[in-house]
Order: C-alpha cells, then sequence, then structure tokens
C-alpha cells in the first residue's frame, strides 16, 4: 500500500487537462444558512457539473436544524432551481447530491465532534475521501471559537492518514484590531496559519485580480506607478443600494467593517504593493502586508482630518425616493452608525512617499461604481496660451472594477480649429467587455483553489490585523464621539468629504 | 451574451483601404460615437460553400471569449476567376452604452486567385497578434497553397475526421508535426477527447488505485461513424502515457494489442449507434473496472469504477459541448506545440502501420 501512494496519475500529468483537487470532504458549519444554499451549493454544484470536483467528493452540512440528509438536500436543490429557473440537471443533481449529507449538532457541544469524526470517517472508507477534509465556518462568528477549539480536541485539525485539513473562516475577522488577534490567536492555537483560509469574495472577483494582470503583466505602467508622477489616488467603492433587511447586522457593522476593513483595504493592498516575485500565496501576501505595514498611523486626536463619517438620509436614487438609514428596518431612530466612510492615508514608502490616497465607500450614494484613479501631476510646463489650456485637466488614469471593468485614461488633445485650444480627453478601454463571456462566480473560484489548496487569493492573519491596525484609532473617536455627518441618498457623501480634499486643493472625481 | 450582428451593405471587389474603412464604418454606433475594436487575434478560416453558412455561425459564436479579425475565405478554385467581399462585425453593448466590435470579412474567392488566398489574407491580418489557421473540412497539406498560408500562420486547427479517409489524414497530419517549417497543428478530434481523458484520469486520482495504470490488462472504446479518430487518438495517448507498445492489428483494425510494463494490453474498438462520436470507454486492471460512459439522449457522462460487482464510486457530470464554436475555441487556447497531442498522434500512426 505504503509504494503506491508514490505513484502518480500520469493520466493527469498534462498542461492542457485541467488541474482536479485531490479527493476530499468539505464541512460545513451553519449549513442551514442562506450561505450554503445561495453560494457555496450551487458554487460547488457548477464545479461538479463542469467536471472540476474530484470523483471522490463529499459535503457535510452541520446546524441545530433537526433534518434528514434528503431534507437537507431538497431545500439546496430547491434553492438552486430558483436561482436557475430549473435548469438543474436531474442527473447530475442526483449524482453530486448523493454526496451531500446533512448532520444536526450543536457545535458548542463536544459529542457532536465525536459523531462528525466518525461520519468523516466512514465517509472515507465508503466514498473515499482519502482523510481530507476541509472545515467552513459559515455560522455566527461567535462560535468560531468554540468550533476551532472542540475540532482540535478530538483531532480534526489534522487530516486522517496523512491527509489535510483546511478552516475556511467567513469575514468579519473580528470586530477591532484586539478581537481580531484573539480570534487569529484561537484559530492559531489548533490550526496552522497555513492551514487557514480566510475568505473574502472580493479577491475572487475576476474583476480585482485584473488589477494585479494590468500592473504586473503590462511594461508602461509600472514606470509611472510612484510618487515621481502620481499626485494622488482616489479608490471609491460605492453602492447605490441601501441596507435593506440587514439594518440588524449593519447596525453592529458599519461601513468601516462591512467594506472598508475587508474589501476596501484589499484593493488599496493591490494598487499599492510591489511587484512579487511570484505568484505564489506567500509572495504575494507578503507584498500586501508590507502595504499595511506602510500606512501612516492617524493619531487618535487627529482623526477629524483624515476620517469622515456619514449616514444617509431620505433621498432620491436615480428616480426613487428611498429612506433615511434611520428610518430602515431594525436600525436604531438615534443610530450614528456609518454608512459612508471617507479617509485619506499615506502610504510611507520609498514608492508612495507624500502621495495621498483618498478612500470613500458608502451606501446609497448615486450610483454602484468600484474604481481606482490614479491622478498624475500636471506637466511642468505648457507652451500654449492660458486660455487656450482652460479645459485640460492633469492625466488621470482609472482602473475600473465595477459596474464596466476596464481602463479609461484622460489625455489633452487640440480641439480642431484655428489656434491651439488643448482639451482633456477620455480614452476608454473596457478590456472586462473585450472579453464578452461572463466571468465565473467569485465562490466558484475560491472553492476550488481552497480544494486545490492554493491560498493567494485568501486573507493571512497578518493582513487582517494590518487593516484593523490602521482603522482602529479611527473607530475608537467615533465611539467615544458620538457625531455623525448626514448626507441625502442619492449623492456623494457628506460635505465634510468634499472638504477633505478641497484642505488639500483637490477634489472628488464622479465615478 | 449581449450582441449585434452588423453588415455593411454591397460588396464586390474591395481594396485593402476601401475594407479598413468600411469596417470602421461598421462600428459606427446610430449616435455617432465610436464602437472600439477589441480583438486578441487573427483568425483566417477556408471553407467551402457548402459549408459556409455553419462555419460564418462558429465564427461569430466565438467573438465571445476570442474577440478576433476574423478572414473567412469561401473558396472555390475552379470557377471563373472572381473575388467578392463582403464585410459584418459583432458588437456588444454593455454599461453605459459603450461597444465594443469583433470584425468579419468574409471573401468568395472563385478561379485562380482562390489558389493565391495568402496574398487576400496577409494585408487584412491586424499587426502584433498571432494568426490562426482553421481549415473546418478537407485540406491538402502537400499544395503549395497550403504551404503558402501556412506561412502566415501561427497555429494551424484541421478536423481529421472531415476527411473521407481518415487515417491518410492522420498520417499527413503526422507528417506536419515533423516538419520544422509548420506552425503548431491542433485536431478537432483531439480537442473532443478533453473531457473524457479528465474524466478517465479522475478515476485514477484515489492514490490506492494509481497504481492500477500500470496494470491495465484491456480496453474496450465504443465510437459511432466518425469517431474512429477520436478513439484511435484516445488509443494512442494511454499507449503513449502509459508506455505500451504496438504489437498487432487484427480483426479489420478494430482488435489491438500492446505489449505494456507489466504485460500484454488488449484493445477492442467496436462500433456503435452513430448518436454520439464516442460512446463509452472501459479500462480493466486485474482487481478493478474503469468506465465513462455517455448518456444515450443526454449531454451528461457518468463515471463509474468497480471492484466486481462492488461499486466503490460513482458520478454524473455534463460532458460539455462539442458544438464547433466551442472545440475551436478550446484550440485558440493555445499558442504552442501540444506535446501530448503530438505524442499520442504518433503513437496512434505507429499502430496504423502495424
Amino acid at each position: 500500500m505504503a509504494d503506491t501512494h508514490v505513484l502518480q496519475n500520469v493520466l493527469r500529468d498534462e498542461q492542457r487537462l485541467p488541474r482536479v483537487p485531490e479527493p476530499g470532504v468539505m464541512v460545513i458549519f451553519g449549513a442551514s444558512g442562506d450561505l450554503t444554499s445561495r453560494k457555496l451549493v450551487p458554487a460547488l454544484y457548477d464545479l461538479a457539473a463542469q467536471r472540476r470536483l474530484p470523483l471522490e467528493f463529499a459535503v457535510v452540512g452541520i446546524s441545530r436544524t433537526e433534518m434528514s440528509h434528503e431534507e437537507f438536500r431538497g431545500r439546496l436543490r430547491k434553492t438552486l432551481e430558483e436561482q436557475r429557473s430549473g435548469e438543474v440537471s436531474d442527473d447530475v443533481w442526483e449524482s453530486f447530491s448523493n454526496g451531500i449529507f446533512y448532520m444536526p449538532g450543536d457545535s458548542k457541544k463536544a459529542e457532536t465532534y465525536d459523531e462528525l469524526k466518525e461520519l468523516l470517517k466512514k465517509l472515507d472508507s465508503e466514498r473515499g475521501t482519502q482523510g481530507n477534509r476541509a472545515f467552513y465556518l459559515s455560522s455566527s462568528p461567535s462560535l468560531f471559537p468554540a468550533i476551532v477549539e472542540n475540532l482540535g480536541e478530538v483531532g480534526l485539525n489534522k487530516g486522517e492518514n496523512g491527509g489535510w485539513s483546511r478552516l475556511v473562516v467567513e469575514k468579519p475577522f473580528g470586530r477591532d484590531l484586539r478581537s481580531a488577534q484573539d480570534l487569529n490567536a484561537e484559530l492559531q492555537r489548533y490550526f496552522d496559519e497555513i492551514q487557514i483560509y480566510r475568505i473574502d469574495h472580493y479577491l475572487g472577483k475576476e474583476t480585482v485580480q485584473n488589477i494585479l494582470a494590468l500592473r504586473f503583466a503590462n511594461g508602461i505602467f509600472e514606470p509611472l506607478w510612484n510618487q515621481h508622477y502620481v499626485d494622488h489616488v482616489q479608490i471609491t467603492v460605492a453602492e447605490d443600494i441601501g441596507v435593506g433587511t440587514r439594518g440588524a447586522f449593519y447596525e453592529e457593522a458599519g461601513a468601516m467593517r462591512d467594506i472598508v476593513q475587508n474589501h476596501v483595504m484589499q484593493v488599496l493592498c493591490l494598487t499599492a504593493m510591489e511587484p512579487p516575485v511570484t505568484f505564489d500565496a506567500e509572495s504575494v501576501r507578503e507584498e500586501k502586508v508590507k502595504v499595511l505595514r506602510a500606512v501612516r498611523s492617524i493619531p487618535e486626536d487627529e482623526v477629524e482630518n483624515y476620517a469622515v463619517r456619514g449616514q444617509y438620509v431620505r433621498g432620491w436614487v436615480f428616480g426613487e425616493e428611498v429612506p433615511g438609514y434611520r428610518e430602515e428596518e431594525n436600525v436604531d431612530p438615534e443610530s450614528v452608525t456609518e454608512t459612508f466612510v471617507a479617509l485619506k492615508l499615506f502610504v510611507d514608502n520609498w514608492r508612495w512617499a507624500r502621495v495621498p490616497f483618498y478612500i470613500r465607500a458608502g451606501k446609497r450614494l448615486p450610483k454602484k461604481a468600484t474604481e481606482v484613479a490614479i491622478q498624475f501631476h500636471s506637466s511642468p510646463h505648457t507652451p500654449f496660451a492660458h486660455d487656450e489650456t482652460e479645459s485640460l485637466a492633469p492625466n488621470v488614469l482609472v482602473v475600473r472594477i465595477q459596474p464596466e471593468e476596464g481602463l479609461s485614461l484622460k489625455i489633452g488633445a487640440k480641439v480642431p480649429g484655428a489656434g491651439f485650444e488643448v482639451s482633456s480627453v477620455n480614452m476608454d478601454l473596457l478590456y472586462g467587455t473585450a472579453f464578452l463571456e461572463e466571468a465565473p462566480d467569485a465562490y466558484q473560484r475560491l472553492l476550488l483553489d481552497l480544494m486545490l489548496g492554493d491560498p493567494t487569493l485568501f486573507i493571512r492573519a497578518d493582513e487582517a490585523e494590518g487593516a484593523w491596525r490602521i482603522l482602529d484609532p479611527v473607530m475608537d473617536h467615533w465611539s467615544e464621539k458620538r457625531e455623525v455627518s448626514f448626507y441625502p441618498a442619492g449623492t456623494w457623501g457628506p460635505e465634510a468629504a468634499d472638504a477633505l480634499l478641497e484642505r488639500d486643493g483637490r477634489e472628488w472625481r464622479r465615478p | 451574451m449581449i450582441g449585434e450582428a452588423r453588415q455593411a451593405p454591397g460588396g464586390g471587389r474591395m481594396s485593402v483601404g476601401q475594407i479598413e474603412r468600411e469596417l470602421g464604418k461598421l462600428r459606427t454606433n446610430d449616435d455617432g460615437t465610436l464602437a472600439l475594436r477589441s480583438s486578441v487575434l487573427n483568425l483566417i478560416v477556408v471553407t467551402d460553400e457548402e459549408s459556409a453558412q455553419e462555419i460564418t455561425a462558429s465564427v461569430s459564436k466565438l467573438a465571445g471569449r476570442h474577440p478576433a479579425r476574423a478572414v473567412v475565405f469561401i473558396s472555390d478554385p475552379e470557377g471563373e476567376s472572381n473575388v467578392d467581399v463582403r464585410l459584418s462585425a459583432f458588437c456588444n453593448v454593455r454599461g453605459g452604452g459603450a461597444q465594443v466590435c469583433a470584425e468579419q470579412v468574409t471573401i468568395h474567392a472563385e478561379g485562380p486567385p482562390a489558389r493565391h488566398l495568402e496574398s487576400l489574407a496577409g494585408p487584412l491580418l491586424i499587426p502584433d497578434l498571432p494568426v490562426f489557421l482553421w481549415y473546418p473540412g478537407e485540406f491538402s497539406p502537400r499544395s503549395l497553397e497550403f504551404a503558402a498560408m501556412a506561412d502566415l500562420a501561427d497555429r494551424i486547427i484541421v478536423d481529421s475526421a472531415a476527411s473521407e479517409n481518415h487515417e491518410t489524414c492522420l498520417r499527413e497530419i503526422a507528417a506536419l508535426i515533423e516538419d520544422p517549417e509548420m506552425p503548431a497543428i491542433g485536431d478537432l478530434q483531439w480537442v473532443g477527447l478533453s473531457p473524457w481523458r479528465s474524466l478517465l484520469a479522475d478515476t485514477f486520482e484515489a492514490p490506492e488505485r494509481a497504481g492500477d495504470l500500470q496494470k491495465i490488462e484491456s480496453a474496450e472504446i465504443l465510437y459511432a461513424p466518425g469517431g474512429e479518430n477520436r478513439a484511435l487518438l484516445l488509443v494512442g495517448w494511454l499507449a503513449s502515457t502509459l508506455g505500451w507498445r504496438p504489437e498487432s492489428r487484427n480483426g479489420g483494425g478494430q482488435n489491438l494489442e500492446f505489449s505494456g510494463p507489466s504485460g500484454w494490453i488488449s484493445v477492442v474498438l467496436s462500433p456503435d449507434s452513430p448518436d454520439a462520436r464516442l460512446r463509452r470507454i472501459r479500462l480493466y486492471s486485474p482487481d478493478y473496472s474503469f468506465q465513462v460512459s455517455r448518456h444515450r439522449a443526454l449531454s451528461d457522462v457518468r463515471t463509474t469504477v468497480m471492484r466486481g460487482d462492488e461499486l466503490l464510486a460513482e458520478r454524473t457530470v455534463h460532458l460539455g459541448s462539442f458544438d464547433l464554436g466551442v472545440l475551436v475555441g478550446e484550440e485558440l487556447r493555445y499558442r504552442g506545440h501540444d506535446e501530448a497531442y503530438e505524442g499520442s498522434l504518433r503513437k496512434t500512426v505507429e499502430i496504423l502501420d502495424l
């Protein structure tokens, strides 16, 4: 038996066949929740149907709800059919769902894990899953420590018979630096960092990954990508929707924890990082951490000069009147939770010295838009008459992430006619639409990477902590000073956000 | 996919300059703005009147993943001397009304011009982008015309099943891959094997079964008319990957014998009903049987691993599309030599030579 393990599957040893993960089981905690039926299982079903999962694969769902395997499968199928308007193949579902199991259990109780361990052993022998397990924590974050401890105590933090064990953690990774450190310490008591996959689905988006392709696959941008040429950078993550039914969750989180700590900080890292030597997990994540480490701390007594928080009040978004945040369901009528954040950050390193990074993220802004705008210095001298260059603005390179992925470069060009009037022209390259096909779902990509054991697009402990370290002083200051600036829904945030740039002689772009 | 097909009026003989100008006009939107041209490659297609419609439809479908400047020749070397150019663009609208177009130049070439297609194709290629040359039907690899076209190309795509004599065609392609002057070559019959090869590889992923790859004793392949080359290339692939040496070929070419690392291997190729080019593959080792089998009416495929009568693993998945556009699209993803294909083809020709 021992020597057969070293034998390779030579049939797979070829560039043109897709890489398929080793056999294994995915165990989902909090399996009765929305994420499982709406995101995880549809992504796994698609991967299975497209022949990207191993033949020997199983899913085990755990939550407190009493359900049989069949009931669990039925629920999952129902949601899938709703999403796909009935386009689910009976045979493929049948064969995929034969590998789905459900185990009712209280994740705080030790006996649940004894039972789980037995079930996994049984699956190893019956379905050939080879002792490989990925544990997906999709339950309430308050249960994470208990689940991890129990997994560790029964030895499920190690794969069976030389197999692997991986742990997937959904955001939020804590509420602040202290709780993130506590959480990481809890996770690392039983799992090595290399086994831990912190998931931020933003990184699974093709469009976000394209920032790396743009920067590091093109020789012409990188020489300009520094303080010699760049005046400042604006990062915008705007949503036009409100909090909807997530009022209770949002009251606890706010824009800072919901969007800025994870998505926005990731975009900042990808924009500002140095070229990694190779595209492996440690090289890429090391460079991202270096950016976070270089971000200048905001002193608590100067927060007002660097950060703005806002909250939307009743207003109009694209022809529709919408309620203010305090009028939303499950929201405190006197809430000071921020639905908008603007920040001014500096990345104190050789490349970015003195270049401000202005960041804004919020809900109920005029439109959904995510973009990074690199604003270059004005040309040092124009030979043309002043009145002929009035409409000339400095060059801006915009990397658009959503909704239309692409690049836009603002350049000066001569207006046809006598004289030498020069004006700015936008050149748009929609590389997103250059390929007309829809990109795969972010979860599909990330779940496959997880099974393949590639953590490049997952967050490392020091990344999560690094982001909190930057934001902690701001949040501390805000929680002491219970004030928030208002903005009407459908506008680009409170006036204080405009003032943040005006003080520096700059202004926000309109995305 | 949201898209719009646009046709230029007219046709007839046009100069390169006229063609470029008219293509530019096709990208002009109703409101006067200009849509962008999006292209990652040049695709030259050589076909005949009979297949032209099907081929053109496939080419426009390719615009999704492989936006290209496509130059489609409908060639008839026998007719009166004539050149007729038609232009179309496939444009896509997304987001704020921004448009991106892929372009297609269709050229009917009859008589002598049909023997000098390279002179028409060359000036129409977009600079700095790779050139793919696709022969959907029969082609004459030893002709001067073929050599002149191959000179323009970075990769040639052929379909070894399109030829009347499929074995000869395989031999001819094998001769081309040995020619250092030729660009890399891909065969759509090989591309159609990818899902089968991947599914078969899956059955050996469990470490306790990987060792059985060296112990295969026999194999059965069911194929339909038109699927002969797929079946042969599959055997060629198994033989080249697993180190089998072809020893004999009997029963009208359907019973093959190989010598392998642990003994003799017998392979039976059996014709089956015409609804699927490949229908089923079975491999037997002393302990296990491995099967990948297509549903009779469905696009799904079932994989099983058995030990005697005991079912060890089973799965049904989508086999994927074998639509012409999908197969060609798959080939367009590769630029260089496909060593697995070339190794399998060489081995296949060794089998044919027995």
